[in-house]
C-alpha cells in the first residue's frame, strides 16, 4: 500500500478552501500553511496563462528529508506517509533544506491570531509542535481512523481534509498500489505528471494538466 | 444550554454569500467550537455538502476578541471621523428601552416627516444575504405599521448585477441568470467571475463541465480566476461589452443565414419577433381588440398574435396593414394602410451597422475573434436538438452568455442584458436545457416559486408589477428617499424594491437636492446592520459627511466599523453560529443554486456565546412588546413573515398565541414543524430538537422546474423579446410626468428607454468625469476596476486575520494590480508604494505587476481602506469607493452605477 494523490489542475480555481481547511483541521498557527495553492502566471500580455497548483508535501517514495535528519525524527511509514516525530525533533532544519518542494515548516514558538488565544485556539493547541519542524501528514490521524470497510479517499471522514473539502472535486486520494483504486484509475486515464521529476524522488502527488 | 463535555458535530449553514446556503458541521469539543467541516451527510447537495473558504472562518468569527461584546451607548455627542464615540456599556434593558423610546414617538406622531419621507429607515446588507441572518426581525418591521425607508444605500446597484436583476426578472423571471451548467457546452462570459462568485455549486459544476470538455470564453479586462480557468481569455476594453455583443448579434443576423442558424419556430411562437411594428415604433394592433398583429404567411394577412392556427409567422418583410398604435398615455394613432414590419426585421436593421470590424475598433477585440465565437456559439446551440427531462421532451440548446458585475450594472448594463437575452432567444436557448436560466425572483411573487410567478399579462407576455407611469396613478411625490416608485417603473413596489432602488440618490440628494424635488431629510431613526456603507458605498467622504447628520443611529454591530462609528446605540450582533433561523435550501435560488431537492436548513447556536449577544429574533420580540405591537408581530410570524412558511396552512396549524411573547426557540420550533408539515403535505412533522440534530430536511424537486419553458408553453405566453415596446412607452410616460412637474435631472436616464437599444459611447461617460470635476481627461488614462474576492465578501470577515492569512496566496489580493510593461514605462516596480488617483481623490497601495492585466487597467480586489474596523484597519489596501463620486451622470435609469473610474497611478515617492 502506498497512499497518494491525483490532482486535476484543470479543475482547481485557487480558492484556498483546501488551504484553510488544512489549517483548521491541523490547528496551525498564523502564517504556517502545510499546503496552499500556488497562483502562478506566465507569458506576456496578451498571451498569458494563469494556473493554480495545489502544493504541499509530495510524500516522496525516496524522501530526501528523511535521511538527512540527525535524530531520526523525520520518518516514513510503510504506507508512504512522511511525517515528523515531534518529540525526537531538535528543529535543526536540515530536512527543510533538503526538501526541494519547500514543504516543511518550522513552528518557532507559540503564536495566536490575536494578542491572546481564542477559546478555539486554546482548545486545539498542540504544544508539542513548538520549536520543531512540521509538515503535511496526509492527515494520517484521519486516514488511520478508518474502520474496516471504510476506504480513505472514498469515505470523506477518513480522507485528507484538503481532498474532502475541495469544492472543485479537483483532488483525489487513494492507494497508488491498488490498481482498482480511484487514484490508479485516474493515473491510467490521464497519465498525470509529477513535480521536479528529474530529481527522481518518486513523489506521491500526481498532477493532471491536460 | 449546550453540552460542555465530549465532541459533537453541530449541523448548520453558512449564507455569507447568496449562492448558498452552504451546509456544514461545526465540531464542538467540550463546549468549544474548534473547526468547520463539510456536511457530507447531505448527499443531495450538488457539491456534496461542501462550503467554501469563508465558512472555515466562522469559528474565528465567533470568538473574535474584537467583537462588540455587549450593548453600548455613545457618550460623545459630536460625530466625526476624528471624534471618538466614547462608548459606554449598558444593559440590554437600557438599550432596548432607549431604542423603543426613539421609535414610539414615530408610531404615535406619524410615520412620515414633513417632506413625506419615512421617519424610520432600515439598511440591512448585503447582497441579499441579510434575510438569512435577521431571524424573526422582519416580522417586527412588518408589524411596525407604517412606511419605512429601505432605500438608503450601502452599495447596492453598484456592487451587484443590477441590470440583470431588473431586466432579467422582467424578461424571464431571472433576478439572477445562470447557465444550465450540467448541460451547457459553450459559455461566452463577459466579466462573469463565476469561479469566484458562483458559490460552491458554481465552482463544482464549472469544474465538472471543463472535465467533460465544455468551452468557456472569458471577455474581461484582466485575467481573473475565471479567465484563468477558461479555454480562452479575451482582454476587452472596459465598458465596451455591448459593442461586442451587438456585433455577435450582427453576425448571427447578417453574416449567417438566419433562417438556418436561428430557432425560427421558437422566435415565432415564444417571442415578439413576429409582432408587427408601426411607423411610430409601437406595435401595430387590431383596432377593435388592441391586440398586436402578426403576419400569417399562409393567410397572407395580419391577424392578432394569439390567433390559434397560424402555421408560419412572418419574421421578415414589410406589410401594408390597417390598425392602430397605442403610444404613451393611451395615445391612439390610427393607420389605414400603414407599412409595418415584424420586430425581427426591425431588429435586423437595427444591428446592421454593428459589424465585427466596428466593434473591434471600439473594444480591442479582433473582428476575427468575434466571428469565431459567433460561429462557435451557433454550432454549439444545436438548433433542433431535444433532450428528455423526466419524461418530457424539451429543446436542448447548450449555449449561454453570462455577464459580470460592472458589465451588468450602470450605463451599458441594459444594452448588455438585452443583447445577451436576445442572443439566447435567437437560438431558442432561453429557459431550456443547456441555455440560460433565471434562478430566482424577488420583484415578483411568490419568491419561493418562479413557476407560480408566471401569470398572463398584456399582449401575450408575462405580467410584471410595474410602478405606474400614467397621469392618474404615477407617484409624483416620492415616498422613499431613493424615489423608487417615482423614478423606476421596473423596480415595482414589493418588499425588495426599496433596496433595489436608486440607493445612491438619498446620499446625493441629502447633499444637493435638485430643483422641484422634496429635500430628503435624514431619517429620525436609522437601523443599520450587516452593512458598512461608509466603506461599501461610493463617495466615502460624502457618506461620512451625511452620517454625521443622522440624529439617531442604532447599529447591530459585529465589531466597531466605519459606519457604526457614527451610531448612538450599538447592539452586539449574534453571529452565524449564535442564533436560530430556518432557511429555505435547494429548488432554484440565486446564481447557480439549483438542486434536484428542496427543503429547509437550520442555523443554530453551536456553543455558548462568548459575549453578551442576543438572538435577533428575541430582539424583535422585545421591541414589539415594548412598543405595544406584540399581537401584530405574532400575527406577522403566524403569516410566515421572516419564517419562510406560514404557521397555519392546509392541514396543519402550529400558530403562536398572538397575545404573549415567545422565545426564539419557541418561534423557530413552530417554523420547523410548519415547514416539514408543509413540505411533506402533512406526512411528517419535525421540531426544533430534530433539526438541531439533523440540520436539514429535503424533498425531491423536479428538474423540469429549472426551466421556464414548459410553464410558458402551458400558459401560452411569450417572452417580451427582442422588441421593447412597453419600455419605450413607459419611458415616454415617465418623461411626460417628470416634465409636467418641471423635473429635468432625470432626462439622461430617460433616454435609456428604447425599443431597441443603440450603441452609445459608454467609455466616454467615465472619461468625462474628469471634465466635470475641472480636470483634464488625459491626466487619468487608466481604468480602475474591482474584482471579487472569494475570501472576503458580505460576511463581516474583514476583521478576521485568518482570512487575510489565507488570501495572501491569491495573486494580487492585497495590492493594486498593474500590467507589468505599462508599469515599467512609468518606473513602477513590483512592490512599490503607489498612489492611485481619480478626479475626486487618491488612495495608496502596493503595486503588484502582472502580465494578465490590460495596459490601460488597474485592478483592486474587494473593498478595503478601513480606518475603524479592527484588523482591517491594518490591511494596506485602497478602495475604489473612495475614488468614485456619487454623480447623476454615472447613474442609469434603473438607479445603478458601474463599479469603475478613470485614474492615474504614480509612485508614492515620485511626482504625479
Amino acid at each position: 500500500m502506498r497512499w497518494g494523490m491525483v490532482i486535476d489542475v484543470r479543475k482547481c480555481v485557487g480558492c484556498q478552501t483546501c488551504t484553510i481547511a488544512c489549517h483548521e483541521e491541523n490547528a496551525l498557527p498564523p502564517g504556517i500553511f502545510w499546503r496552499h495553492v500556488v497562483d502562478v502566471e506566465v507569458g506576456d500580455y496578451p498571451d498569458v496563462r494563469r494556473a493554480f497548483l495545489p502544493m504541499g508535501c509530495q510524500h516522496c517514495a525516496e524522501p530526501p528529508c528523511v535521511p538527512v535528519c540527525p535524530t531520526g525524527a523525520s520518518q516514513q511509514r510503510q504506507d508512504g506517509i512522511v511525517f515528523v516525530q515531534y518529540d525526537m525533533c531538535i528543529g535543526c532544519g536540515y530536512c527543510a533544506v533538503a526538501c526541494p518542494y519547500r514543504a516543511r515548516h518550522m513552528i518557532h514558538e507559540q503564536d495566536w491570531y490575536f494578542s491572546t488565544p481564542t477559546p478555539s485556539e486554546e482548545k486545539a493547541r498542540e504544544p508539542e509542535r513548538h520549536g520543531v519542524m512540521s509538515k503535511c501528514t496526509f492527515c494520517k490521524h484521519r486516514v488511520d481512523k478508518a474502520p474496516a470497510g471504510a476506504t480513505p479517499g472514498v469515505d470523506p471522514e477518513y480522507t485528507p481534509v484538503c481532498v474532502s473539502s475541495c469544492i472543485a472535486n479537483a483532488m483525489h486520494f487513494g492507494d497508488l498500489d491498488d490498481p482498482n483504486s480511484n487514484v490508479s484509475k485516474l493515473r491510467e486515464a490521464h497519465q498525470p505528471g509529477v513535480l521536479l521529476e528529474e530529481l527522481n524522488l518518486k513523489p506521491s502527488l500526481f498532477y493532471i494538466t491536460e | 444550554m449546550t453540552p460542555t463535555s465530549g465532541t459533537r458535530k453541530v449541523p448548520t449553514y453558512c449564507y455569507q454569500c447568496v449562492a448558498g446556503p452552504d451546509l456544514l458541521n461545526v465540531v464542538v469539543e467540550d463546549g468549544v467550537a474548534v473547526k468547520v467541516e463539510p456536511n457530507f451527510g447531505v448527499t443531495e447537495h450538488p457539491a456534496g455538502g461542501r462550503p467554501c473558504v469563508r465558512a472555515y472562518s466562522l469559528v474565528q468569527k465567533l470568538y473574535n476578541p474584537n467583537r462588540v461584546k455587549g450593548p453600548m451607548k455613545r457618550t460623545n455627542p459630536r460625530k466625526g471621523k476624528d471624534e471618538d464615540p466614547g462608548w459606554q456599556p449598558i444593559s440590554w434593558d437600557e438599550a432596548l428601552d432607549t431604542l423603543a423610546d426613539k421609535l414610539r414617538p414615530i408610531r404615535e406622531g406619524g410615520f412620515v416627516d414633513g417632506h413625506g419621507y419615512p421617519r424610520l429607515a432600515v439598511t440591512f446588507g448585503a447582497g441579499g444575504t441579510a434575510p438569512a441572518y435577521l431571524g424573526g426581525f422582519p416580522a417586527f418591521l412588518s408589524a411596525w405599521g407604517g412606511p419605512l425607508d429601505q432605500g438608503i444605500g450601502s452599495g447596492q446597484g453598484m456592487k451587484c448585477v443590477h441590470s440583470e436583476h431588473l431586466y432579467g426578472e422582467f424578461w424571464h423571471r431571472a433576478f439572477t441568470v445562470a447557465p444550465d451548467m450540467p448541460n451547457t457546452t459553450y459559455v461566452l462570459s463577459f466579466g462573469n467571475n463565476g469561479d469566484v462568485s458562483g458559490g460552491v455549486i458554481g465552482v463544482w459544476r464549472h469544474a465538472e463541465a471543463r472535465g467533460r470538455g465544455a468551452r468557456w470564453i472569458q471577455f474581461e479586462p484582466h485575467m481573473s480566476v475565471t479567465a484563468a480557468t477558461a479555454a480562452r481569455w479575451v482582454p476587452i476594453k472596459p465598458k465596451t461589452d455591448p459593442a461586442v455583443l451587438f456585433a455577435i448579434l450582427h453576425g448571427v443576423l447578417h453574416e449567417h443565414d438566419w433562417r438556418r442558424v436561428c430557432d425560427v419556430d421558437y422566435l415565432g411562437r415564444m417571442t415578439n419577433a413576429p409582432y408587427l411594428v408601426g411607423p411610430n415604433g409601437y406595435y401595430l394592433r387590431e383596432a377593435s381588440s388592441r391586440k398586436p398583429l402578426v403576419w400569417d404567411e399562409k393567410r397572407g394577412a395580419a391577424v392578432p398574435f394569439d390567433t390559434p392556427d397560424v402555421e408560419t409567422y412572418a419574421l421578415d418583410g414589410e406589410f401594408t396593414v390597417d390598425g392602430v398604435e397605442v403610444g404613451a398615455d393611451e395615445e391612439v394613432i390610427t393607420h389605414a394602410g400603414a407599412v409595418a414590419r415584424p420586430s425581427f426585421t426591425v431588429l435586423r436593421e437595427h444591428v446592421r451597422p454593428y459589424t465585427p470590424e466596428w466593434a473591434a475598433h471600439i473594444s480591442d477585440v479582433p473582428a476575427e475573434t468575434i466571428r469565431e465565437v459567433t460561429r462557435e456559439y451557433l454550432e454549439h446551440a444545436r438548433v433542433g436538438a431535444t433532450i428528455d427531462v423526466e419524461g418530457v421532451t424539451l429543446p436542448l440548446r447548450p449555449v449561454a452568455i453570462l455577464l459580470g458585475k460592472s458589465v451588468n450594472n450602470g450605463w451599458g448594463g441594459f444594452e448588455c442584458c438585452w443583447a445577451r437575452t436576445v442572443l439566447a432567444a435567437m437560438v431558442g436557448a432561453l429557459e431550456v436545457p443547456g441555455g440560460i436560466l433565471g434562478t430566482t425572483v424577488r420583484l415578483n411573487r411568490p419568491s419561493s416559486n418562479r413557476m407560480e410567478s408566471v401569470r398572463p399579462g398584456p399582449d401575450g407576455f408575462m405580467a410584471q408589477p410595474l410602478n405606474p407611469t400614467s397621469k392618474d396613478k404615477w407617484q409624483a411625490r416620492p415616498t422613499s428617499r431613493s424615489a423608487h416608485k417615482t423614478l423606476v417603473p421596473l423596480v415595482s413596489d414589493g418588499s425588495w424594491s426599496g433596496a433595489l432602488s436608486p440607493a445612491q440618490l438619498p446620499w446625493l440628494f441629502m447633499n444637493d437636492t435638485p430643483p422641484k424635488w422634496p429635500e430628503p431629510t435624514p431619517p429620525e431613526v436609522w437601523l443599520v446592520g450587516r452593512s458598512n456603507p461608509a466603506i461599501s458605498c461610493w463617495d466615502s467622504d460624502l457618506i461620512i459627511s451625511k452620517l454625521r447628520q443622522f440624529p439617531f443611529v442604532c447599529a447591530f454591530a459585529y465589531t466597531q466599523d466605519e459606519t457604526n462609528w457614527f451610531a448612538d446605540l450599538v447592539l452586539p450582533d449574534a453571529t452565524d453560529l449564535e442564533a436560530y433561523q430556518l432557511f429555505r435550501v435547494g429548488a432554484t435560488k440565486y446564481i447557480e443554486s439549483f438542486w434536484d431537492h428542496q427543503g429547509v436548513a437550520l442555523r443554530q447556536p453551536v456553543a455558548d456565546s462568548p459575549f453578551d449577544t442576543r438572538d435577533l429574533t428575541d430582539v424583535g420580540t422585545e421591541l414589539a412588546r415594548r412598543l405595544g405591537i406584540l399581537e401584530r408581530y405574532n400575527d406577522a410570524l403566524n403569516r410566515g413573515v421572516a419564517l419562510g412558511v406560514p404557521l397555519k396552512g392546509p392541514g396543519y396549524d402550529v400558530s403562536l398565541d398572538p397575545a404573549v411573547p415567545h422565545t426564539s426557540e419557541e418561534i423557530w420550533d413552530r417554523a420547523c414543524r410548519a415547514a416539514t408539515l408543509s413540505l411533506s403535505q402533512g406526512r411528517e412533522e419535525h421540531d426544533l430538537a430534530w433539526f438541531r440534530e439533523h440540520g436539514v430536511y429535503l424533498i425531491p424537486f423536479s428538474r423540469i422546474n429549472w426551466y421556464l419553458h414548459p410553464e410558458m408553453t402551458k400558459k401560452g405566453l411569450r417572452y417580451e423579446l427582442p422588441y421593447q415596446e412597453q419600455l419605450k412607452r413607459i419611458g415616454q410616460e415617465l418623461k411626460n410626468r417628470l416634465h409636467e412637474q418641471d423635473i429635468r435631472f432625470w432626462d439622461t436616464q430617460l433616454e435609456e428607454y428604447a425599443a431597441l437599444p443603440p450603441w452609445k459611447d459608454f467609455p466616454e461617460i467615465w472619461i468625462d468625469v474628469a471634465r466635470r470635476y475641472g480636470k483634464k481627461p488625459e491626466d487619468y488614462p487608466l481604468w480602475l476596476l474591482t474584482s471579487r474576492s472569494m475570501q472576503y465578501s458580505w460576511g463581516s470577515q474583514v476583521s478576521l486575520p485568518l482570512l487575510a492569512d489565507v488570501a495572501q496566496h491569491v495573486r494580487g489580493h492585497f495590492g493594486l494590480m498593474l500590467n507589468n510593461k505599462m508599469a515599467a514605462l512609468h518606473g513602477i516596480a513590483d512592490g512599490d508604494e503607489i498612489w492611485v488617483e481619480s478626479p475626486i481623490g487618491r488612495q495608496q497601495g502596493v503595486a503588484m505587476l502582472r502580465a494578465g492585466v490590460r495596459p490601460d487597467v488597474v485592478v483592486a480586489i474587494g473593498q478595503f481602506a478601513h480606518w475603524a474596523t479592527p484588523v482591517a484597519e491594518d490591511i494596506h489596501m485602497p478602495n475604489l469607493n473612495a475614488l468614485e463620486p456619487i454623480d447623476l451622470s454615472l447613474i442609469d435609469s434603473t438607479g445603478s452605477g458601474s463599479d469603475l473610474i478613470r485614474v492615474k497611478v504614480y509612485r508614492a515617492n515620485g511626482k504625479s
